[in-house]
């Protein structure tokens, strides 16, 4: 569910990132006030918890394998203020440590996978919980809560990806970023996550509960006290529910289409079918017929060339003397 | 049963294993004495199948262990089962939620029917003295009852190797003799019996062979326990007295 | 007292089952723990780039490569790009390829149905784009030892209590992942048949980790109780900035202009 630069426009980027500024303040300030000092090496581990939980592959029926994000589960083993700022951390390390990229989008990360799904989660977990007693209750509640969450959290990407089309083209009306509108990112982001990713989610995340309950049951955080009334499930089914209205509201925000862009491909020139589009997007001074900019003349663009070549040179010579070490290396050794 | 030739192994860029030659037969009980960073638990590991040598060549039971070896999955299960491996760390051994589970994950992996399971797993708790202990976590147990659940885990599945990792680190006087004991039984009903140790003072009238490695990860010195360990100047001379 | 069946030896056939799960669970905790000890360790001799300013530089050639619409600055930044490049170690340079053209061809994959209905365009900058900024985000890690790159964040403006933590999670990583690589071996070792509960097994280990945790940061608390920490967690002044550094800054203050004047 990790969510690559360049998908999403960087202004869009922006917003989440502000959006997950004033969360990840009062998440702060809660965990400081509920652990004090031991909160360090708590957020720590919590975040080092959260990296290794999607690191393990978790077989689906039918032999292959998934990774689960684990936002639900330390949000009910540590709570949901920390669960968000241990996922937050732990994307971090990922994008900046282990070169994953999402530097651009880790604001829109953080708000899918450690707001939306951990909060989500617990939400749904603790409200079935309190009405369902007994092992029976707790079990659906914690299956409820991860499969629903990470749905949900899915849903979050799926309208961040399918608004780039309006939100972000050029002059032509052409898609800068993620191409695909609503009716296609929903869809593609909701069917593979209801039908595996959120069973896998839920499955991991259960058993794990279970396995914690069974051998130490002190370990998971005390819910605090205090019914949830049946008014917020509601609200928060309605906001859940509210962008799939966006795909019955209309054309301006849902059916924007693939008709819709052949007809407003090629500087307003409707085609009249799309092997021309085709055609006229593969002809290379179409694409680069900005190279010589006005006001700068070409040899600049020679100059960029030449020293891109340069460099090409210098990488493949390094990487052929890599080659070659390593095929000494095994001549002279074994390698099993 | 167990050879190896010229076997060498290095672990990012670190020397492990130089020049390993070891030839092990059925039901000898050999110990692995070395200094700390020798390479005795790295061999383990290589005997076991968790890490393949760099250079040279591993066979078990006339089969050679390679890496095509282990991807056929009909071999790779009947190697786990025929050679045991008990960790040094009994912590990481262990990942199910009772001691009972722990042991009887290895008979219902065999396919073994549910009464030959719970006899089986009543017999390892019963040898290892466990018994009591068949409901409770193993997460909670102190380091020796750990070790015995470790042991039991690994002895349900029959293996006809058994390879241990400094077993007796960690225990208190009466666990070591405990073990010790039953190491000895075990070596009179036909196992064949590996231990890395540093401590060899335990071991003495247990194994009948030893296997010497040198700080600079070679074998120094193969032959009977006994003379080994008699022998003042050479136990001196290699940080192993 | 022996039970007579561990007198005998058994001739065992084992039922086939797949292990696909265990052994790329493996194989991912390999990977991240190998590059953890690559990349902790004080091996570099070579003084480099300071790291605040290899953390600006990559922000702000990502952050201008995803904004660029001219193909023209694009391709700067794809210089740029390959100019760092070739003045790094062979290995280096082989990895973040390979991260490159992974990303590049997986991009590719998932776009190219836009490019039936006329986005062609579209699917070609977005690829090159994601090109050049994983390079670029791959480049960083793979050039900058890690506790430089936590440091280096520390240095603007941030609460030393983000850089302990961060330090720490990394730390606990390697610890936590080293025993759930141990746990994921000892799960192997014993799949010796058919395994009916393999989630289960799995969740086991994730399980133990977790209380693992638990010990492992009560023991940090303990250690830090005992050493008196008050909070500040920073020591020594942060080095003055080279040549090297200055050039570097200069060069992403030109690519800004550049964009101002270009790029949009």
């Amino acid at each position: 569910m990790h969510i690559p630069d360049n998908y999403l426009s960087p202004a869009t980027c922006a917003v989440m990132g502000a959006v997950m500024v004033p969360v990840w303040t009062v998440a702060v300030r809660k965990v400081t006030k509920e652990v004090e000092r031991a909160r360090v090496p708590l957020l720590g581990i919590g975040a080092a918890l959260s990296f290794l939980v999607m690191m393990f592959n978790v077989p689906v029926p039918g032999g292959t394998t998934a990774h689960a994000v684990g936002g639900t589960l330390l949000a009910i083993v540590l709570g949901p203020w920390s669960a968000c700022i241990s996922v937050s951390i732990a994307l971090l390390v990922q994008a900046l440590l282990f070169g994953d990229g999402g530097i651009l989008a880790f604001g829109a990360n953080c708000f899918n996978m450690a707001f939306v799904l951990p909060f989500l989660g617990y939400f749904i977990y603790r409200f079935i919980s309190q009405r369902v007693k007994g092992q029976a209750g707790e079990y659906v509640a914690v299956v409820a809560g991860s499969h629903v969450g990470i749905n949900i959290a899915a849903l979050a990407a799926a309208i961040e990806f399918g608004l780039q089309p309006v939100l972000a083209h050029n002059a032509a009306g052409l898609p800068l970023y993620c191409p695909y509108p609503l009716s296609v990112s929903i869809p593609a982001m909701l069917i593979p996550h209801l039908a595996v990713a959120g069973v896998v989610e839920a499955g991991f995340t259960a058993a794990i509960v279970a396995f914690i309950r069974r051998v130490s049951p002190g370990m998971i955080r005390e819910a605090p006290s205090g019914k949830i009334r049946w008014i917020y499930a509601v609200i928060v089914v309605m906001i859940c529910l509210s962008p799939l209205g966006l795909l019955a509201a209309g054309t301006a925000w849902g059916e924007w289409g693939p008709e819709e862009i052949a007809s407003v491909a090629n500087s307003g020139k409707a085609l009249g079918y799309v092997p021309a589009g085709m055609q006229n997007g593969l002809k290379l001074n179409a694409l680069l017929q900005d190279y010589s900019v006005k006001g700068l003349p070409d040899i600049v663009g020679y100059i960029i060339s030449a020293v891109a070549g340069a460099a090409i040179l210098v990488i493949l010579f390094r990487i052929f003397s890599l080659i070659g070490k390593s095929g000494r290396d095994r001549a002279r050794g074994g390698t099993a | 049963m167990i050879t190896l030739s010229n076997v060498s192994y290095a672990y990012e860029g670190n020397a492990a294993l130089c020049g390993i030659d070891i030839d092990i037969p059925r039901g000898s009980s050999v110990a692995f004495i070395g200094p700390n960073g020798s390479g005795k638990s790295t061999l383990l590991k290589l005997l076991n199948g968790i890490v393949l040598p760099d250079a040279g060549r591993y066979s078990f039971d006339g089969e050679l262990v390679t890496r095509d070896a282990l991807r056929n999955q009909a071999f790779v299960r009947r190697f786990h089962k025929r050679i045991g491996f008990l960790f040094q760390n009994s912590e990481a051994q262990l990942f199910c939620p009772s001691v009972k589970e722990e042991v009887a994950f290895g008979p219902r992996q065999m396919g073994l029917d549910e009464r030959e399971v719970a006899d089986r797993t009543n017999d390892c708790l019963e040898l290892l003295d466990i018994a009591r202990l068949a409901q409770r976590s193993p997460w909670h147990l102190s380091e020796g009852e750990k070790r015995k659940v470790a042991f039991a885990s690994v002895l349900a599945l029959n293996p006809e190797v058994l390879a241990l990792d400094e077993p007796l680190n960690g225990l208190d006087p009466r666990t070591k003799c405990f073990l010790r004991e039953l190491v000895v039984s075990l070596r009179d009903a036909g196992k064949t019996i590996l231990c890395a140790t540093h401590d060899f003072h335990y071991v003495e009238g247990v194994f009948s062979d030893a296997v010497v490695f040198s700080a600079d990860h070679r074998i120094v010195r193969t032959g009977g326990l006994e003379e080994i360990v008699a022998d003042r100047g050479f136990l001196e001379a290699n940080n192993l007295l | 007292m022996t039970p007579a069946w561990l007198l005998r030896n058994e001739a065992y056939t084992p039922p086939s089952d797949s292990d696909a799960f265990l052994d790329r669970s493996v194989r991912s905790f390999l990977g991240v723990l190998s590059l953890i000890r690559s990349r902790t360790g004080y091996t570099r001799e070579r003084r480099g780039l300071d790291a605040r300013v290899k953390l600006v530089s990559t922000f702000v050639l990502i952050l201008f490569t995803s904004l660029a619409q001219r193909p023209l600055f694009v391709g700067l930044c794809g210089t740029v790009l390959l100019v760092s490049l070739s003045l790094c170690a062979a290995e280096v340079i082989v990895e973040v390829l390979k991260a490159c053209f992974a990303a590049g061809a997986f991009t590719a994959v998932i776009l190219l149905p836009s490019a039936f209905w006329g986005n062609t365009a579209g699917v070609l900058v977005v690829t090159v784009k994601v090109l050049i900024c994983v390079g670029v985000a791959r480049l960083l890690p793979a050039t900058t030892e890690w506790r430089a790159v936590t440091r280096g964040l520390g240095s603007f403006r941030v609460p030393d209590i983000f850089v302990l933590v961060l330090d720490l999670t990394l730390r606990y990583i390697a610890i936590l992942g080293a025993l759930s690589l141990d746990m994921l071996y000892a799960l192997r070792l014993r799949s010796v048949g058919r395994n009916h509960s393999k989630t289960r097994s799995l969740s086991g280990i994730a399980g133990t980790l977790f209380l693992k945790s638990r010990v492992v940061a009560e023991a940090t608390y303990a250690a830090m109780e005992c050493r008196c920490f008050s909070g500040t967690y920073r020591g020594g002044q942060p080095q003055a900035l080279g040549v090297a550094d200055a050039f570097v800054l200069s060069a992403d203050a030109a690519l800004i202009v550049v964009f101002a004047l270009i790029g949009a």
